[in-house]
């Protein structure tokens, strides 16, 4: 038997069926996978996640595939097949969450709603992300992360002030989406536990974005007043920013107090800055902040920015140097936090993932495999969670239901 | 009744990605009990002070404690910390977003919480997680976006000399922290419902950044793209951004023919598109037809209205959108369909992304005024 091996968690036994392309979905699935769940990923030849096939020189090598698909199993399911899509819904029958990113109605045209997933199976728990959610007026739209940005507010709230509003990096988006259906998901397990009831968890990704500039919506809603693109403003730190280092470089510098800002400015060797009647409290501070940008971004202009942040810090304030990408990879706290790590994907290949966000003990979900080669675990699924022959099996593959 | 009911959590939280955790369990019914300081958490200080009965509450404070209770104890006295063990004793979670040092000088690092309280679930947030370098150990939102790399590529096509921007406003890193440490407090409240499994977990914030750029910085771990000094290794170098309006803003992302196609539709099948490659998106998207083409579009957006381009080219499976501020979301008929906004004596609270069929979350009450509920607790 092909088995697969437990890896513990707080989610172990959960088994997440999990219809995903691209980001938002697959990542969500991976965050269970992370906590322990079974997640099966449903794939087929003839619809492949559009990630098996960006920027790889075979859908088994797809870097942007392989990055993300990690403690991912992959079962194929030809769904444009009758006995595809009846192996599906076997695959329900077993599992405790559906997951789904597919363009709305995708699955109401396989004839899966949700009213018939309780069909197959009472208790079922489906989660579907989408950008507007599932229905009502504008349920139909389509779009990708820069656009759940732009429709969910942060896009308008993000820029150089002056200058018009630019957004988070186009990246930002999907994979906070994808969060917020995972919790979403484990919120039902809650209810399913607590009273044997499944139901439909409808995310919407532009909400999932608002969520994100909720306290900005508050204002608005307090005040009638539109909150607009501050740049690096904070109402209550000053100084508060990211200034100019030696090389193109930056840091992040946040201060809390006038106490704060006069050490900073003896730090950087100007004592008399924080003397400076323009800079003396956190009111003049405020109101003077362009020309005291201008007076710290001077100072730090010659140093190297990790070295600066450093001697910052060793006094007691608060600043890091502005990380690249090269700054990211090389720091050695990251690869000991395990926040990057070694996994062994289906292909054979080891390879270094970004894991997730937490440590989790005693019996944290082990995290080692990386993402799967296509139908890696149609022997498992078909064989051990369906209990289907081998024959039945090799049947179900000549008739291209496995494909 | 939902999907939390029934599960008390503990906050000891003083910044506002604890008590946004602690918010989003509390949004699911289960009862969060905030321990405040004498005088009250430190988050009650952010502004615009303008929420509350009186008008005179913080904004922020109003929005991340709804459906909760307040107690204020002293945690620097031993009648404090003895209070809070007693709540601990019958509590299931404590989430708590302290730095190391605070925690042990209070009792309450990860060991003396397991040993003392074997079967809770504790939630633990910090910049840089347990066991990080001491100088590591404190950091506000902008300094996250920073560590964290999103700060540095932050707008995209940034050059060497455009300042990093670390987000909408100050407390974007806080959010996509708590929701992190919601998740993994929620999976392990889920065990401890199914086998009394306690648990310590050990968030960090900057750890959250980094898994929001899963697929780029893995990659970049590989070797696949190259780690670099640049300011657009994020970017994705197709001729998506945001462009002026009329009337305001939209955004417009593009990468197959099909996009493309319904575009040029929309725009009324212009000559100059001619020159491009059907398949330009796929196959041809130098810089240069980038620049040339959003030099065409910007010219011809500029007299549109954003709601009604934006429709044109939905309905052909274009994503063009509009760049929505608080106002359109207010009142976007999407979001007043699905109920997003959810009223508390009258004031909108932006509410929760999910809609459940059986365990919505609900916000039922406003934030507590400061030891609100210390009768009701402790009796």
């Amino acid at each position: 038997m092909s088995g697969v091996r437990q890896r513990g968690g707080p989610l172990a036994g959960v088994r997440v069926l999990a219809l995903c392309k691209v980001w938002a979905g697959p990542y969500a699935a991976k965050l269970l996978a992370a906590l322990g769940a079974e997640v099966i990923k449903v794939e087929s030849m003839s619809a492949l996640d559009e990630m098996r096939a960006y920027g790889g020189v075979d859908i088994e090598h797809a870097p942007y595939f392989i990055s993300q698909n990690t403690e991912v199993l992959s079962a194929r399911v030809n769904l444009k097949s009758d006995e595809g899509i009846a192996q599906l819904k076997e695959m329900i029958a077993h599992s405790d969450i559906v997951l789904d990113n597919l363009r709305p109605g995708a699955l109401d045209k396989l004839g899966l709603t949700f009213e018939a997933m309780q069909a197959i199976k009472p208790d079922i728990i489906q989660v579907s992300i989408k950008m507007y959610g599932t229905e009502g007026p504008l349920g139909y739209q389509t779009g990708y992360a820069p656009s759940f940005a732009a429709i969910g507010g942060l896009t308008y709230l993000t820029g150089h002030e002056g200058r018009a509003p630019r957004g988070m990096n186009i990246r930002y988006g999907d994979t906070t989406a994808g969060a917020a259906a995972a919790f979403g998901a484990i919120a039902a397990l809650h209810h399913r536990e607590r009273t044997g009831e499944g139901q439909l968890v409808d995310l919407s990704a532009v909400e999932a974005i608002s969520s994100l500039v909720g306290d900005r919506l508050f204002e608005y809603a307090l005040t009638g007043e539109v909150p607009q693109h501050q740049g690096n403003f904070h109402a209550e730190l000053s100084p508060h920013g990211a200034y100019p280092c030696a090389d193109n470089g930056w840091i992040s510098i946040a201060c809390d107090g006038d106490e704060e800002w006069r050490k900073l400015a003896s730090e950087l060797g100007e004592v008399e800055l924080g003397q400076d009647p323009r800079f003396a409290s956190h009111a003049a501070r405020i109101e003077n902040r362009a020309a005291l940008d201008e007076a710290v971004g001077k100072l730090t202009a010659s140093c190297n920015s990790a070295e600066l942040a450093t001697k910052l810090r060793a006094a007691g304030l608060t600043a890091y140097a502005s990380a690249s990408s090269l700054d990211l990879a090389v720091d050695e706290l990251f690869w000991a936090k395990e926040a990057y790590r070694m996994v062994e994907n289906g292909n054979g290949d080891v390879r270094p993932v970004v894991g997730p966000s937490w440590s989790i003990s005693p019996d944290g979900a082990e995290v080692s495999r990386g993402a799967p080669t296509l139908g890696e675990h149609d022997d498992y699924v078909y064989g051990e969670v369906l209990g289907l022959d081998e024959k039945e099996i090799a049947r179900l593959k000549e008739s291209g239901a496995i494909s | 009744m939902t999907a939390l009911s029934g599960l008390t959590i503990i906050e000891t939280a003083e910044r506002v990605c604890g008590e946004w955790t602690a918010r989003l369990l509390a949004d699911f019914g289960a009862e969060v009990i905030k321990i405040e300081r004498p005088g009250g958490s430190p988050t009650r200080r952010y502004g615009p002070h303008v929420a509350g009965p009186d008008g005179k509450d913080g904004s922020v404070f109003a929005y991340c404690n709804t459906n909760k209770k307040s107690l204020v104890f002293d945690l620097d006295s031993e009648d404090g910390r003895a209070m809070l063990a007693k709540l601990l004793e019958k509590a299931d979670a404590l989430v708590d977003d302290h730095d190391e040092d605070w925690c042990a000088a209070h009792g309450l690092d990860a060991e003396s919480v397991r040993a003392a309280y074997p079967g809770l679930v504790h939630c633990q947030i910090t910049p840089f997680g347990q066991g990080a370098p001491k100088d590591r150990r404190k950091a506000w939102p902008i300094n996250v976006a920073n560590a964290g790399g999103w700060a540095w590529h932050t707008p995209s096509e940034s050059a060497a000399g455009d300042v990093p921007i670390y987000g909408p406003g100050r407390f974007l890193q806080d959010f996509d922290s708590g929701l992190d440490a919601a998740m993994a407090t929620a999976a392990c409240l889920y065990d401890q419902r199914r086998t009394g499994t306690g648990r310590s977990i050990d968030i960090s914030e900057v750890q959250v950044q980094l898994s929001r750029a899963d697929i780029v910085i893995g990659r970049v771990l590989a070797g696949d793209d190259e780690p670099n000094t640049g300011r657009r290794r994020y970017d994705m170098g197709g001729p998506g951004d945001v462009f002026a309006t009329k009337d305001g803003f939209v955004h417009l992302y593009m990468t197959t023919s099909r996009h493309w196609n319904g575009l040029r539709e929309i725009m009324g099948m212009p000559e100059w598109a001619e020159e491009f490659p059907e398949d330009w998106l796929e196959f041809h998207c130098t810089p240069d037809r980038v620049a040339v083409f959003r030099d065409h579009f910007r010219a011809w957006v500029a007299g549109e209205e954003r709601n009604d381009v934006s429709l044109r080219a939905q309905k052909l499976g274009v994503p063009l959108v509009p760049v929505n501020d608080a106002a359109d979301l207010s009142a976007n008929e999407q979001y007043r369909h699905r109920g997003f906004y959810q009223q508390i004596d009258g004031t909108d609270y932006p509410g929760v992304p999910y809609r459940m069929t059986a365990s919505p979350a609900q916000i039922v009450s406003a934030a507590p005024a400061l030891d609100a509920d210390r009768e009701e607790v402790l009796s």
